[in-house]
Parts: C-alpha cells; structure tokens; sequence
C-alpha cells in the first residue's frame, strides 16, 4: 500500500509539473485517436455490438458538436474474439502509434485485468468501459487505468437484495454462471450474500458451463431436477440467448424465479417470459427517470435512427465511457490552459472525477473505480411502449453496495447482516 | 433412484446421438482413407449453418411448417454433394500416402480455411432455427421437462446405425468399401476402383458430420467456434471405440455424452475434461480403443 500511494503521489506530481510548464504542452492532433475494443464475432458479440455501435452514435454526436477540444474523434475497434495474446498485441500495437490519444478496452474483465498493467507501462490513459471484476484494483493500483463501473460486488450483490425482497420466502437457488472468472466470481458473491442476508437458503446446483456452449439441454435438466425457488445466472451476450431459448420451451422459468444479470441487454433478442429479474450492471437503463434527465433519451433517438432498435446496457455503458473519455480531455484543456493536455493531465483529469453521464452519476474513487447506482427490475411491458421494459425496478446507492476502498469485499460481504437488506430500497420504489 | 437416473439416461442419450452422427462419419472415413481428417468438424458446423438458414428461408417465406424438416436432412445432403467430391478431389486425394503429420497439417489448413469461409458466408452473429423443434412439444419423463425433437434424435441415431450395418454388410457399395478397408492393394488387384470409393466414403463421412449439425440445430444455436468444439469430442469418440469402428463409435458416443451428463449432475467442474478423462483411461487399458485392434482392419 505505502509503494502503491507513493506510485500515485509520483503520477500525481509528474501530471502537476507536466501542467506547470508550457514546455510540456502537446501539438494539437488533426484528428482524436482512440482504440475501442470490444466483441465484434462470435456468441459475445450480441453484447458487444452494442458497445461499438453505441461507441459510433457518440462518435458523431461529439464530431457534430465540433469533436473533443475542436479535434474530431476517429476511433480503431479491435475484436477482443481473439482471445488475451491478439488483444495485448492490438493494444500494444495501437498504444505505439504516436497518433493515438485514448484507448476504451475492453468488455471482457479478463482482457480489462490483462490492458491495465499495460496501460500504466506504455502511460496510455484507458477506461474499462465494461469490465466488471472486483479483481481489477483489488492487488495492485493501475494510475493510467480507470472503469467508470460499479464492479462485480456491487452488482451481483443488488441481484440478491432484489430477488430476496421479491422472493421472500427463497429456500434453494441454483447459479448457472460462464466458466470463467466472471462467472465463479459471480457464484461467489451470490453465496456470500445469501449467507449473510439469508442465512439457510441451500444451493441446490452451481453449473459453469463453458462460455460460446451451443447447447445447454443437460444444464436444463439438472437444473429442472434441483427445483430451485430462483435461478441467477450472469450468463450473457450469445450464450445467454442460447440458454433462455432451450430453457423457455422445457418450463425452467414457470418452475422457478430467473434472475438474469445481463439480462436487459438480450431481451429484445430473445422471447424472455414476463417476471424474470434482469438488471443492468450498473445504471444503464436508458429509460430510467434519472436517464431521462440526463441525455440518454436523445442518444437512445440516435441510435434507434441508424440502427433501427433500442440501445441495451452495453451501448449505454460505451456511451458513458465517452463521456468520461470528454469529460478527461475538457477538463485537461481547461487545466492546461487551452492547450492540448499531455496524457499524463488526461490522466490527473479523471482522479477522483465526478460526472453526470447519460444515465446516473459517477464518481472515480481513489482506487480509480467508478462509484454507479445500480438499477434493476422485472421484465414487463408497458402501455404504448413496444417491446419488454423494466418494471417495478429499484435504484440502489452505488456507495452501499460498493465495498468500502481498501477492505476485502467479500470480508465485507460478510459482515452484512439481515438489518442491510431490512434498510435498503424495495423493489417498485423506483419510478 | 429411478427419478434420477431416468432423466441421466435420457440426456445421456440425446447427447450421445448428436455425437455419433459427426464420430461415426469422422471414423468411417479414417477406415477407408487412413486419414485422421480435422477438418471434420467443419463439415457440423457447415451443415449447420445451412439447415438453419434454409429452414429461416421456409418460414420467412411463409412456407408451411412442416417443411423444415426435410429441409434439415436436404441441408445435409447438399452440403455433402458439394464439398465431399469437392474437396476430395482437389486437396484430400493429394494426401494419399503423404505421412500423418502432412495429413493432419493439410486438414488442419483445410479446418482454418472453412471456418473463415463460414464467417465470411454466415456472418459472425448465431443463429437459431427451432421450428422442427416447437413443432414437436414437449414430454415429461421422471419429472422433468424433455423436447420430444430431443427423443427424436435418439431414434435418428439408433435408425442410423441400423442403416449403416446394412448398407455395409448388404450393399454392393457398402461391400466394395469393407474391401478397401480390410486390404486396399488386393482391393484394386481384384479390380475395385478404390479411388472412386474413397470419394464415396469421404463424401458420406461429409454427409454424416453435416446432418449431425442439420440435426443439431433445432435445439441450439450456431455460431461460430461450434466446428472446432463438436471435433474435438468426435476425436474422443473415434479413440474410445477405436478408429473405424462404426458400432464402437456408437458404445463410445453414449460412453463420452454419459461422462459428460454425470459431471453435469455430480461434478459440474468437471464437465469439459469428463470425456477425455473416459479417453485416458480407456486408451491407458487398450491403447487401439475398446473396439479397435492393432492388426485387424474392418469396418
């Protein structure tokens, strides 16, 4: 810890004396160059073709308003479908090239674990403008790394609260999460919790099925045979669409409650029966209240104009990521006076930032993880609106359910008593 | 006891016939050409993009339901009429008596080069065709919900290694074919045109792996990454029964997807490794499979 502040005195003074003298200043580009990497193939890629197309929406929405400091944004999408290596040395590739500003990686929190150490070599400010595991600064500080998300703890946890103040009367659950760190991670904090909001509830089954699965039909019947009371999976992108297609047809969701985490993001891909619990990992719901405060409304018309459908949580969390991306680099300029900011003022720019995105409020920590409501709900339908929408949905304080900086989060898990759940916001109450 | 073991056998099972259809073509072709193809699962793969396709062409096109169920077996033999002949004239013949590394290195390319042919044909996204299996309903056995189009598959596999012992043993074809396998030189002495029936016998092993994907796709999607996935556990099928086996490739098939549905239930971390588990052990015991023989060559 003492290494890791004195890490972060050393960036924070190198960004200040980088600030003080004009000889620092930087040319101002032609153009805004950024790497976006995300899922273009593959099963993952029904999650994260919204990201690049969210990422595309906000690039001429930002071009047409006179780009970032009057430079127009060009951006380089790398498909992260090509596993860790190809990523690393697309990243590395990109960060090289003397042209590039910024980098938005990535979707997979095992490519955001493998770029961050990466990033704080080559000094290239990055925003994780997906990757959700609470693993990204729990061992070491990465100063040029930031993820304007809540992490896995804060979202999974909400999934408990939720179904709990739903359900009652849950005894069994059953988790059927990705084979990856993601999904145990997931598994994990769904257990802690039960344990220390439920004491006694049984976990009747724990899949992993392995991610990019064509077919799921045993899971099914194993899961059928345990007869849970709530089903919880963070299955995503194709796979998640994969399962709730054979799921549906075998009655697994008339014999138990589902709880989807990436839910909202495929239900206008996949006949999701009403009352499945969905969320949004974090408060990308573009329809929310305070989202239609906040812009998302207009970039949500954008988007349905070039792309004729709504945008899901992966094209709001991208959108959100621009806007901290602007935010950085507006706040710099104005800190540089008027002058482009090296990447190390970019950088000082987002310490302990905070900003209204499209959809919530967002505040950097000093570990430089983003603090974010977390909304979720009920799948439904509403009058005039086609298509599901979230109903009867809650918005909890991302500062509630995030752990506290420094402290071991499932330490922390466990220190929750029924009294939490007792206190915290019911499902409905957010309208 | 019997409520649980009833729905064991049944997903074993429903696993077991989708294996075989791609292990059994995968294992009659290494009997008649002596080549290990990798590129097998390619031709799943294929089979099942152009089922899909075809039966998301029937109903878009508001043609009656019904017809996408020869569209599946129609799919398959399409793709068999056109790529077997294909490419066991142009690439797989010149690997005659070439060594296994070259084979395996040529499939191997052959396997790249499809699955990059299938993104730039079917695109990237999955896609999903499930009307021959909504069709169909649903049944409950011990309690727990079953696709009668799962039930079907099993019947599918069974008729088809009833099939192939007959087309083997009765047919003239079939009869040429276990020739060329039990002694190839003698075969051409006696004037069998073994070349031809090479093609015959890689363009039904085509066949066979691109139904079994046909079959397939009613109850899951495709995507790409589904070749590579259904060849590796084909492997594990042809090495357990025994390379050229057609009934040991079925004991085998229901000897991995039983492994497989056991870890499921018992032992869900050990899902992806169950099969080749099964595979060491069997091939530790009888290194030629259970029903292959180092000496012995027959179909």
């Amino acid at each position: 810890m003492k290494f890791s502040s004195t890490l972060r005195s050393l960036t924070a003074a190198s960004a200040l004396a980088a600030a003080a003298g004009s000889a620092f200043a930087q040319d101002k580009p032609d153009s805004f160059d950024i790497g976006v990497f995300t899922f273009l193939s593959g099963p993952a890629a029904a999650y994260g073709m919204p990201g690049r197309q969210g990422a595309e929406v906000m690039i001429e929405q930002i071009n047409a308003a006179g780009g970032i400091g009057g430079v127009p944004v060009s951006a380089t999408f790398v498909d992260e479908a090509q596993g860790a290596e190809g990523v690393i040395s697309e990243y590395r590739r990109l960060g090289e090239e003397p042209t590039t500003d910024f980098m938005i990686a990535a979707l997979s929190s095992g490519n955001c674990l493998a770029l961050a150490p990466i990033a704080d070599q080559m000094k290239m400010p990055t925003v994780g403008w997906n990757c959700d595991t609470h693993q990204l600064f729990a061992k070491e500080d990465h100063p040029f790394f930031y993820r304007p998300n809540g992490n896995t703890i804060a979202e999974f946890m909400s999934y408990v609260l939720y179904f709990l103040d739903k359900n009652p009367d849950v005894k069994r659950v059953a988790i059927i999460n990705p084979d990856y760190s993601f999904g145990h991670d997931a598994a994990e904090i769904v257990k802690a919790t039960l344990k220390s909001l439920k004491p006694g509830t049984e976990v009747v089954a724990e899949l992993f099925p392995k991610m990019g699965s064509s077919t799921y039909q045993t899971e099914i019947s194993r899961l059928s045979a345990a007869r849970p009371d709530v089903i919880f999976s963070n299955l995503w992108g194709g796979d998640l669409e994969n399962f709730v297609r054979q799921a549906a047809p075998r009655g697994l969701f008339r014999q138990s409650q589902a709880v989807f985490a990436l839910g909202e993001s495929s239900m206008n891909n996949v006949a999701m029966p009403e009352g499945v619990i969905v969320g949004v990992l974090g408060d990308g719901w573009w329809r929310s209240p305070d989202a239609a405060k906040l812009g998302a409304t207009e970039f949500a018309t954008a988007y349905q104009e070039k792309y004729g459908k709504d945008p899901v949580f992966p094209a709001m969390k991208m959108a959100n990521a621009f806007v901290v991306m602007k935010a950085a680099y507006e706040q710099a300029i104005e800190a540089n006076g008027g002058a482009w900011p090296s990447k190390e003022q970019v950088t000082a720019a987002m310490e302990g930032m905070s900003i209204n995105t499209l959809t919530g409020s967002m505040t950097f920590r000093a570990d430089n993880d983003g603090i974010v409501d977390q909304v979720v709900g009920t799948i439904g339908s509403v009058e005039g609106i086609e298509g599901p929408v979230l109903t009867d949905m809650v918005r909890y304080d991302g500062s509630k359910v995030l752990p506290p900086e420094g402290e071991d989060p499932m330490v922390w898990i466990g220190s929750l008593t029924p009294e939490f759940l007792a206190a915290m916001p019911k499902p409905g109450s957010y309208k | 006891m019997l409520q649980t073991l009833i729905p064991l056998a049944v997903d074993a099972l429903a696993n077991a016939a989708l294996i075989f259809f791609v292990a059994v073509g995968l294992t009659l072709v290494f009997s008649v050409l002596r080549i290990l193809n990798v590129a097998h699962g390619s031709f799943y793969s294929i089979g099942a993009y152009v089922a899909a396709s075809v039966g998301l062409w029937i109903v878009g096109a508001g043609l009656p339901d019904w017809l996408t169920f020869p569209a599946l077996f129609l799919s398959a033999a399409v793709v068999a009429a056109i790529l077997g002949p294909l490419l066991e004239k142009t690439l797989v013949s010149w690997t005659y008596g070439k060594s296994e590394a070259v084979q395996v290195l040529v499939t191997f390319a052959l396997f790249l080069i499809l699955e990059d042919l299938q993104r730039i044909v079917f695109g990237v996204q999955s896609v999903y065709q499930d009307t021959p299996m909504a069709m169909l309903g649903i049944s409950e056995i011990g309690g727990i919900v079953y696709l009668n189009y799962q039930l079907l598959l099993i019947g599918f596999a069974a008729a088809l290694l009833i099939a192939l012992r007959i087309f083997i043993t009765r047919s003239r074809t079939g009869r040429l074919l276990a020739a060329v396998v039990a002694d190839r030189e003698v075969s051409e002495a006696l004037g069998i045109d073994t070349k031809r029936m090479f093609m015959i016998a890689f363009t039904l092993g085509v066949f066979l792996a691109a139904l079994g994907g046909a079959l397939a796709t009613p109850t899951t999607g495709v995507s790409p990454g589904l070749g590579a996935d259904t060849m590796v556990l084909a492997f594990a099928v042809a090495a357990i029964g025994g390379l050229g086996q057609v009934e040991g490739a079925a004991i085998a098939s229901v000897i991995v997807a039983a492994a497989k549905v056991l870890a499921i239930y018992f032992a869900p971390s050990l899902d992806a490794v169950a099969p080749y588990l099964v595979m060491l052990a069997v091939l530790l015991v009888k290194p030629y499979g259970l029903f292959g023989s180092g000496s012995t060559r027959k179909i």
